[in-house]
């Protein structure tokens, strides 16, 4: 096989959203900032909506899946920055974000991605991750009752893991809030 | 202990000497930088193996630098910069653990391009020290110890053959095949059966194929997959000759009066620092590294690195010129439920092009896009550079991954090798562990592109006559990282060459490179089968020696 490099991850500058550190519970070690992964939620919720047969990312557990693999070691610490980073320029750029319905988010998502390369490159990001969680194996958190492999009549490959590499904790953003 | 062999790497390159001298007797310690995953530690786990760093180096740990033009400027750049990645698989088998297994010989031609073909500007052609005919018996040993299926397809440059067939007879395949078979014939070319390190038969502790879906990128539950771990060092392990230290870097090989004394590695879990002594080194560590390696082993003897008063160390590296292309079949190609079964195997190819327009050409392989889900659908988030999401993506996702199969192929000529293609190193950007990392120049000869175009189109007119929807090709100058050769090529002359030919090194009489960096051109095809035949050769000749 050929590997070409497929994923370049956009590197941004350090900005941080939020200023709510909380200690998350289930013996994790470490704080973890979960301001933008509320932002993230509801962008996830408008990208990835309950279909007529496509589970919502909210079903599939994708902000769950998200918290639990980008606080583990393997992940890209450039893309937590980012993800990060993109939460605050959302907030900056719509503040109500979450008291809009449905239709309204879309259409803020619609003029945030249209109005610069960065924002393009977060909802981008955040589909990525969506996507992750949607077809990863359920013991990270995502692809929760393998809905996402239902879904698209995947049959994944044999054997399924069992040592988590990727996520070793999970995390559950309601559980923090 | 003072141990006969020591080998840096555990690879295709490494396991073929290991193998030799451990059946028949002599100690051997190797040395690896990865853990020690067997068949039972593996599985498909596509974020694990595909989109994190689980079996290569954290990228904030080691790196490679590299140099790409810009604006008529080489310029560095790190590749933590933008998440890629040079290393291949950490592990006891090295990448041989994730191949695909697409098994091609290189032709008689290959060993004498220049004699062949002339010299072509700007590149440094030069033919081989050895030819076919040396080589071939240790072809014919990949095939029954490394186990290789297949069934023998005549066509105008097949290389000659000691045994009538492969050892193993083909794995199954996939409906489509039939149809590339049919295209082929149509157009006048050979379909060609695409060879495998995968076992379509148990043999002895390995398992056969069971068609799991996911191959490429990911270790073998069964053990059929022909890697340097399951085929060859498992074995080797048995005859208690053979001793594997893992999680080791080796920082530096230090010498004495034109000979290697001992190897200074570093436990990258403890960060402890060791050393080995053995009466001879072997390196193999994939041709970037085994090349850093040398430079970075400085003595007063060798200022410019271990074996390097030639100036030849890292010079010519290799990668595998061509590049991929696709097209998408549905039901309005063939019926779906012939379409859509998962599993069975391609494994055609098109080698009719080997020499073209009196140029040396290369060959085109077939097969399906890999199985991942997460990295098909992802793929699906821009409709004509513009993000989709919402039903609109979702739509797309459900059609792509229960409605279509794309069937790819990849394109393999002759990577020519130029003064703008090596590795070196350079103080100013170090690993963890306090070594200069692999700088890498990419810089591929124009020749090469135009070769691939023509193949490319040989592929797509295949396509075309079967049906194939939204059929395109991108021929790139841009490395494959998994495909290295090159940078301690073999050859008579110390001046020009940093091996002889049994890959000792000219200034160093315990030294040898056994991988891939032998090779002073690389042929047009994947080099495996040629770096695990170089292997054995090399291990034959250093028992001899030490005998």
């Amino acid at each position: 096989m050929k590997k070409t490099i497929t994923r370049r991850v956009f590197i941004a500058s350090t900005i941080v959203a939020g200023t709510a550190l909380m200690l998350l519970p289930q013996g994790a070690k470490t704080t973890i900032n979960i301001e933008p992964f509320k932002v993230i939620e509801a962008v996830q919720e408008v990208l990835f909506p309950k279909g007529l047969q496509a589970p919502a990312a909210s079903e599939f557990g994708a902000t769950n899946y998200l918290l639990t693999v980008s606080t583990h070691s393997s992940f890209w610490a450039d893309d937590l920055t980012f993800l990060h980073y993109g939460a605050t320029l959302l907030m900056k750029a719509e503040p109500n974000f979450f008291t809009l319905n449905p239709k309204d988010k879309n259409d803020v998502l619609k003029n945030f991605v249209n109005s610069n390369k960065k924002a393009e490159n977060w909802v981008s990001l955040i589909l990525y991750y969506t996507i992750e969680a949607l077809l990863s194996d359920p013991m990270y958190g995502g692809n929760k009752s393998e809905l996402g492999w239902k879904w698209l009549k995947h049959d994944t490959g044999q054997p399924r893991p069992k040592t988590k590499f990727v996520g070793t904790t999970p995390l559950c953003l309601s559980d923090a809030q | 202990m003072k141990y006969d062999v020591c080998i840096i790497g555990s690879g295709a390159g490494a396991s073929g000497v290991a193998y030799t001298l451990a059946l028949a007797g002599k100690k051997v310690i190797m040395l690896e930088r990865g853990g020690f995953y067997k068949e039972k530690d593996f599985s498909k786990d596509e974020v694990a193996y595909t989109k994190r760093d689980i079996i290569t180096p954290n990228l904030k740990e080691s790196y490679h630098t590299i140099e790409d033009l810009e604006d008529r400027k080489w310029v560095k750049t790190p590749t933590y910069v933008n998440e890629s990645t040079f290393f291949n698989g950490n592990i006891v088998g090295g990448s041989s653990n994730f191949m695909s297994g697409y098994f091609h010989r290189l032709k008689p031609v290959d060993f004498k391009l220049k004699s062949t073909y002339g010299d072509i500007k700007g590149a440094n052609v030069v033919d081989w020290v050895i030819d076919y005919h040396e080589l071939e018996p240790y072809y014919e040993k990949v095939e029954r110890l490394v186990g290789v299926s297949g069934e023998v397809t005549p066509y105008k440059y097949h290389e000659p053959r000691s045994t009538k067939d492969f050892p193993y007879p083909p794995l199954e395949e996939h409906p489509i095949s039939r149809r590339i078979d049919k295209s082929c014939k149509t157009l006048g070319c050979v379909p060609y059966k695409t060879p495998r390190a995968i076992l379509s038969q148990a043999k002895e502790e390995r398992n056969t194929c069971y068609y799991s879906n996911y191959c490429g990128s990911y270790g073998c539950s069964s053990g059929a997959k022909g890697s340097a771990r399951a085929a060859l060092l498992q074995p080797a392990l048995k005859t208690g000759n053979l001793t594997i230290i893992t999680y080791t870097f080796v920082k530096k090989l230090l010498e004495k009066n034109s000979k290697v004394t001992e190897a200074i590695y570093v436990n990258t879990q403890t960060k402890e620092e060791h050393s080995i002594k053995a009466k001879l080194f072997v390196v193999a560590g994939q041709a970037v590294e085994s090349s850093r390696l040398l430079l970075n082993s400085k003595s007063k003897n060798f200022p410019n690195g271990l074996a390097n008063n030639s100036g030849q160390v890292g010079k010519n590296l290799l990668f595998s010129a061509g590049g991929v292309g696709s097209g998408q079949f549905d039901a309005s190609s063939m019926p779906l439920k012939e379409l859509m079964v998962e599993g069975l195997f391609v494994n055609r190819s098109l080698c009719d092009w080997y020499e073209i327009k009196g140029m040396k050409g290369g060959i085109v392989d077939f097969l399906f896009e890999h199985a991942n889900p997460i990295s098909k659908a992802s793929k699906q988030r821009k409709e004509n550079g513009k993000l989709l999401w919402g039903a609109a993506l979702q739509e797309k996702i459900f059609k792509k991954l229960t409605a279509t199969k794309q069937l790819n192929f990849e394109v393999f000529n002759d990577w020519l090798p130029t003064d703008n293609c090596f590795v070196s190193v350079d103080e100013k950007y170090k690993d963890i562990y306090g070594v200069p990392v692999a700088n890498i120049r990419i810089g591929a000869h124009p020749h090469d592109l135009k070769v691939g175009r023509l193949l490319a189109e040989k592929a797509e007119a295949v396509l075309k006559n079967m049906g194939a929807k939204e059929i395109n090709s991108s021929i790139s100058s841009s490395p494959p990282p998994n495909l290295q050769a090159g940078g301690c090529r073999f050859g008579d002359d110390p001046k020009t060459s940093v091996l002889n030919k049994y890959c000792q090194a000219h200034e160093v009489e315990n030294l040898f490179v056994s991988d891939g960096s032998f090779m002073p051109t690389g042929g047009s095809v994947t080099y495996t089968w040629t770096i695990y035949a170089n292997s054995f050769r090399v291990g034959e000749y250093i028992l001899k020696q030490l005998s």
